[in-house]
């Protein structure tokens, strides 16, 4: 069991509180090892292993020749990732995953702490509809995808009917290759705007009114106390939601499968999308594992730096 | 907050609310009006607000007997079948994850482990996992195990989504708990296998019922799994999608479905707000 345990660390090892192994083992020694607790959590863990082994698994089937029904599986290197490269699709995939990424991050924040604000004012109407702002994050993004695209019809949706009452529009929304990027940036805004609302919330609900007193009878504005004191005491929080959206949007599958399945054209084809298509409709599964490995890649680095940039802000309010 | 805002204010922040509400609940409320519209009130322009409601599109949903005749011309669907396939497995997956994520939970919280902040960082870490990376060596796995299209294949990848997150909820619940109880009820000798069914668990109840909810709602959600891993026993989600057929637009026959996946969602709202929020920041906010 300990040896089951002791692998997720070595995993890891960059983790800043990870002990250093020769410690660990003779600090074992010395206390009794609690076997029945152990016991208990085997059976999560091994569950969870298992799942990580499939991950080292598709990674090593990114580096064969993989295709369904070849009989013969062969290693072939980075030769997958170097054809990848040669081709200007992919390219134009790694270009739409980054910039749906960080522009639904960046939107979503924004407006998130603005709906943070006006139902953090406690107006009665507020009260009796912070419920709302749950909605769509109970939806299934599936339900949501076909929603949207049901509304963004260019004959008949509501939308363009809505935009022709103010004189403008008809919008083709993500029927063409121009509009349809934005589009389902659009779908993904909505959708996940309530998830930084929620959190920055809860950081606000978090700052006592006596400093926002202190700071009034000061003479502060409202806007001053708002830049000088809310946003840096927030900004953990907006942060931290913003690492939890980066990864997920950088994975996003549902939204972008639902709506457009990558296209007009390549318009909309994210890295994700894209590895479907080459594992389960091309069935070439080493393409398509490459490209997902491409794409976790992309997470971890655009994760550990939105990490970094959480911990340097939460030293700088601490 | 304490200080007097001048009425004005107060009117236009409650004005600004009610827009905000009202963006959020809008898009719902068209569908559900589009899921009780025939099809050329559907396709009509400008879009009408006020028509006669019909059930039709509900009938062409569930009616397998019938489905070939509607007024729509030929179109077949089984919509029955994906609702009971999520079910059975969103329920499953509910169980399997509650039976061996909570007392490891639990054990995350309370007992020393060789490594427990490490553990409960890599359970955490799931759910950043890259799903389609897992899923495509899966899919090869599964055909040769013939767990491909199976409830049981289809509940143990579900895993992969519900038992973090019931291992760290049913953690961030016992903590909670105070330590007090467990230590008094030790001291009066009772033993720890006691502690935790007659003391913990009880004080435990609420929390696992909203986590409960809030997993089977991450269950109900997905559709990649599903999508690759499955062909008859396909979840609901994966059915929606088929309700587009590119060419023809049934589009209030898709409202109808759209309805039925959503309000299961909505209900949960209702009954566990409080959990929902918790349970959707989880990791981000304690």
């Amino acid at each position: 069991m300990t040896s089951h345990v002791s692998k997720v660390v070595s995993l890891r090892s960059e983790a800043p509180s990870a002990p250093t192994f020769q410690a660990a083992e003779t600090e074992n020694a010395e206390r009794k090892v609690d076997w029945v607790s152990l016991l208990v959590i085997a059976p999560a863990i091994l569950i969870l292993l298992g799942f990580l082994a499939l991950f080292f698994y598709g990674v090593y089937q990114s580096l064969t020749d993989m295709r369904l029904g070849r009989p013969v599986v062969r290693f072939v290197g980075f030769a997958n990732y170097i054809a990848l490269m040669k081709t200007s699709d992919f390219w134009n995939s790694v270009r739409v995953t980054v910039v749906y990424a960080l522009s639904t991050v960046f939107i979503e924040a924004l407006i998130g702490l603005a709906i943070a604000k006006l139902f953090a004012t406690g107006v009665t109407l507020a009260r009796w509809l912070r419920p709302f702002i749950l909605l769509p994050l109970v939806l299934p993004p599936m339900s949501v995808a076909l929603m949207w695209t049901t509304m963004m019809n260019p004959q008949s949706g509501i939308l363009n009917y809505f935009f022709s009452l103010v004189g403008m529009g008809p919008f083709s929304w993500i029927s063409s290759p121009t509009t349809a990027l934005i589009s389902i940036i659009l779908i993904d805004v909505w959708t996940y705007t309530p998830f930084f609302a929620l959190i920055i919330f809860a950081g606000l609900q978090g700052i006592t009114d006596d400093l926002r007193e202190a700071a009034r009878i000061n003479g502060a504005r409202s806007w001053a106390t708002f830049i000088n004191i809310e946003l840096p005491l927030v900004a953990p929080y907006i942060l931290i939601a913003a690492v939890f959206r980066l990864i997920e949007s950088f994975n996003q599958f549902d939204i972008i499968f639902g709506t457009t399945q990558g296209g007009p054209g390549n318009s909309t084809s994210a890295l994700s999308v894209q590895a479907y298509i080459s594992a389960f409709q091309n069935l070439t599964f080493g393409r398509g594992a490459a490209m997902m490995v491409v794409n976790w890649l992309i997470v971890l680095i655009g994760a550990t730096l939105m990490v970094r940039a959480w911990q340097a802000v939460r030293r700088r309010v601490n | 907050m304490d200080f007097t805002r001048k009425p004005i204010t107060t009117l236009v922040l409650n004005v600004l609310v009610a827009i905000c509400a009202l963006v959020l609940a809008f898009p719902l409320l068209w569908i559900v009006m589009m899921s009780l519209k025939d099809q050329n009130e559907v396709m009509a322009w400008p879009p009408t607000f006020l028509f006669t409601p019909t059930l039709e599109n509900f009938r062409v949903l569930f009616d397998v007997a019938q489905a070939g005749a509607t007024s729509y011309g030929t179109i077949k669907v089984d919509f029955l079948t994906p609702i009971i396939n999520s079910v059975v497995v969103s329920l499953g997956s509910v169980v399997v994850s509650l039976i061996v994520g909570v007392p490891a939970g639990y054990v995350l919280a309370r007992r020393e482990v060789p490594f427990k902040e490490d553990i409960a960082f890599f359970i955490l870490g799931f759910r950043f996992a890259p799903v389609l990376l897992v899923v495509i060596p899966l899919f090869n796995l599964f055909q040769s195990m013939g767990l491909y299209d199976t409830y049981f294949g289809m509940i143990w990848v579900y895993q992969v989504i519900t038992l973090p997150m019931i291992v760290w909820l049913s953690r961030s619940y016992v903590e909670d708990i105070p330590k007090d109880i467990e230590e008094a009820a030790a001291i009066d000798g009772a033993k720890p296998v006691r502690v935790v069914f007659h003391i913990v668990l009880p004080l435990l109840k609420p929390g696992l019922i909203g986590a409960s909810l809030l997993v089977f709602l991450l269950a109900w959600h997905n559709f990649a799994l599903g999508l690759m891993l499955s062909s008859t026993k396909a979840p609901v989600t994966v059915a929606l999608l088929k309700l587009l057929n590119p060419g023809v637009q049934f589009y209030p026959v898709m409202a109808a479905g759209l309805v039925v996946t959503m309000i299961v969602p909505v209900i949960l709202i209702v009954f566990g707000q409080r959990h929902l929020e918790r349970g959707l920041t989880f990791g981000a906010v304690k």
